[in-house]
């Protein structure tokens, strides 16, 4: 049986240039989820350096306290896409266990492309508004000795929704071809 | 179109269980429902446009930063091998005693999943640590499946767990709504070192029970339980390898409940306190540090993607008058409060076998939260019991999550009938310890009141 060449038959683009495409979002979103990883350590540290500074030099910083609040959100909203990719969201598995390999991928491309995709694209798209308005202001912090970015920590919202779309297409090839090989 | 919302829920519950993730099977259906309303005219568009500041409303709430922070805590403990060697030290510490190693499963689990508050994860890992060294000893297998699934579930209801940490913001919103609707506006708040010094005494009174149950087993049937086989512990080993993480975990909490530290600076403190610890074993090259932080950023994400795709799923829910629905239902109910909590109560139990703690805390909390509270019901006490109702259903065959993800780690010898078998008593705490509760709520609102008021 040859395993290659079914999907070299697929329309406009060729079983190659599926699997470059595939390679090149999860490089992708890879190196950003591994990168932005290293800020959970960087989040203790400025956690403690925050309680440092309140309880013995009894100096309270906005500004650090800020810093927490932006690399918290860096981690979770750009590891959401990476957290697809490392299959690490929760399913319900009471029935998914018992699935074949063929079911799971065929319920995983339904999924892909009626509610990720449509969630992932609401997202970019209702926050697109939200988002052009707070960088026309430059909007910052509303605290005193606050960070002056909330516009870019803001930025993230349509970013998180634009990297998992890029997954979901990766995902999606990739259950395509667990479809054509089983 | 009051039918929209019962609909919109049942379509939810069906789509979770085809297996596709939680969040976006959450997010997505109620999008969908979303659409079919907009284009039918029963769904106002409007709404839509609320997601991007309520997803920013995530990033910026305080209490949720300690999320990564006892995440990468927990994680500390488990991937430097921090609680293994404590559960081996306290083992060969107590394991002389009646039932000693089986003690020594239970205080290891409960102190490992207080940081991870993901049932699956907890059991896993417990399952992995404790259960050969059970076998090992010839525990009987029933009671060694049975405290380790009940052990892996315990930590959920001791602080500092996420799962309490999550059910904390979510309660303390809910408890403000339901403030708001009966008119009050300078309302009272309900906290997570509310709910965490409320999870203490009903937390420790379980602990006690299981651990009553194994020492009585092992005293009226040695053969279930044998001693471990005498072998000294130096003190250093005691130094090393005990007293640091039970004091890191003290220290935690001590300085939460003391109102010294907000959770999310003890939280900082606390998984610095893990790294230092796994640093004087030096466990922290290169490789493991990358380890700890990945697999942290994993569990985060996870976390809040849930929250995001469960905050989607109540903006519709509301859209279509969910929330008036379900107080409308429970006003209509016979035996008042009492009645709309023991329904409450019932539905958790239920969707327990299906989902995990930390959609019930997102998705059914909001909705049933709010209408019980105006009702009269404490935020505390009400936390603390989904808390153990929640507990006891992951530990209830055939469907408890903890019974599945034991089996999945657990080495052929070991039945599924003898895992069934093993949650039996611990069950029967569980359910004793949701009547003392329901009785007396005084166990769970007395030590808040007196810390914080």
């Amino acid at each position: 049986m040859p395993l290659t060449t079914p999907l070299t038959e697929t329309g406009i683009l060729g079983g190659r240039d599926i699997n470059i495409i595939i390679q090149f979002i999860d490089r992708l979103n890879d190196l950003i989820g591994r990168a932005v990883s290293w800020l959970t350590l960087a989040m203790v540290i400025v956690t403690c350096a925050v309680v440092v500074a309140r309880y013995v030099f009894s100096f309270g910083s906005i500004a650090l306290q800020e810093t927490v609040m932006y690399l918290h959100g860096m981690v979770f909203l750009t590891g959401i896409a990476f957290t697809l990719k490392e299959q690490g969201h929760v399913r319900v598995d009471v029935l998914h266990e018992r699935f074949s390999e063929r079911t799971r991928a065929l319920i995983d491309i339904l999924g892909n492309l009626l509610f990720l995709l449509p969630v992932a694209g609401y997202i970019f798209w209702a926050s697109l508004d939200y988002v052009s308005f707070s960088w026309s202001v430059k909007e910052a912090s509303a605290q005193p000795g606050g960070l002056p970015g909330v516009y870019l920590l803001k930025t993230l919202i349509p970013m998180m929704a634009g990297l998992l779309i890029l997954q979901g297409i990766s995902e999606t090839a990739k259950s395509l071809q667990k479809i054509r090989t089983s | 179109m009051t039918l929209a919302p019962i609909l919109l829920f049942l379509a939810v519950f069906v789509v979770l269980l085809l297996g596709y993730p939680v969040a976006l099977s959450l997010a997505g259906t109620a999008l969908i429902a979303a659409g079919i309303g907009i284009l039918t005219g029963s769904f106002d568009a409007a709404l839509l446009y609320a997601m991007p500041n309520r997803l920013f409303g995530i990033v910026a709430n305080q209490t949720l930063m300690a999320v990564p922070l006892f995440v990468l805590m927990g994680v500390t403990l488990e991937k430097t091998r921090i609680a293994e060697q404590l559960l081996d030290a306290m083992s060969r510490a107590f394991g002389r005693f009646p039932g000693g190693l089986g003690v020594s499963v239970t205080l290891v689990g409960m102190l490992m999943a207080a940081s991870t508050g993901i049932v699956g994860a907890t059991v896993v890992t417990m399952g992995l640590m404790a259960l050969p060294a059970m076998l090992k000893a010839r525990y009987q297998v029933p009671l060694a499946t049975g405290t380790i699934c009940a052990t892996g579930t315990l930590g959920q209801i001791i602080p500092p767990s996420i799962a309490l940490v999550l059910l904390g913001d979510v309660l303390s919103n809910a408890y403000q709504q339901a403030q708001l609707s009966l008119g009050i506006f300078n309302a009272r708040t309900v906290s997570v070192g509310d709910l965490f010094a409320g999870a203490m005494v009903p937390g420790l009174i379980l602990v006690v029970l299981y651990t009553a149950y194994i020492v009585l087993t092992a005293v009226t049937h040695p053969e279930k339980a044998p001693p471990v086989r005498a072998e000294d512990i130096n003190a250093r080993e005691l130094l090393v390898s005990i007293f640091p993480p039970l004091l890191l975990m003290a220290a935690v909490l001590g300085s939460i409940l003391g109102g010294l530290a907000t959770p999310t600076e003890a939280a900082g403190v606390g998984a610095m306190g893990a790294l230092i610890l796994a640093a004087i074993r030096r466990e922290t090259g290169y490789g493991q540090l990358r380890d700890i932080a990945i697999s942290t950023t994993k569990t985060t994400a996870m976390v809040f993607f849930i929250l995001i795709g469960a905050s989607v799923f109540a903006l519709v829910f509301r859209g279509y008058g969910g929330d008036d629905l379900v107080t409308a239902w429970f006003q209509a109910l016979p035996g008042g409060v009492i009645g709309a909590t023991f329904i409450v109560m019932l539905v958790i139990f239920l969707l327990g076998f299906i989902l995990d703690f930390i959609e019930i805390t997102f998705v059914v909390v909001p909705i049933v939260g709010p209408a019980l509270m105006a009702m009269g019901v404490d935020p505390v006490w009400l936390g603390i019991m989904i808390a153990i109702n929640l507990q006891t259903s992951f530990l209830t065959p055939p469907f408890g999550f903890a019974l599945f993800y034991l089996r999945g780690v657990a080495p052929p010898e070991v039945t599924t009938g003898g895992i069934y078998r093993g949650v039996v008593p611990f069950i029967m705490i569980q359910l004793a310890m949701l009547v003392i509760l329901a009785f007396m709520p005084q166990l769970a609102t007395w030590l808040p009141g007196v810390l914080y008021q």
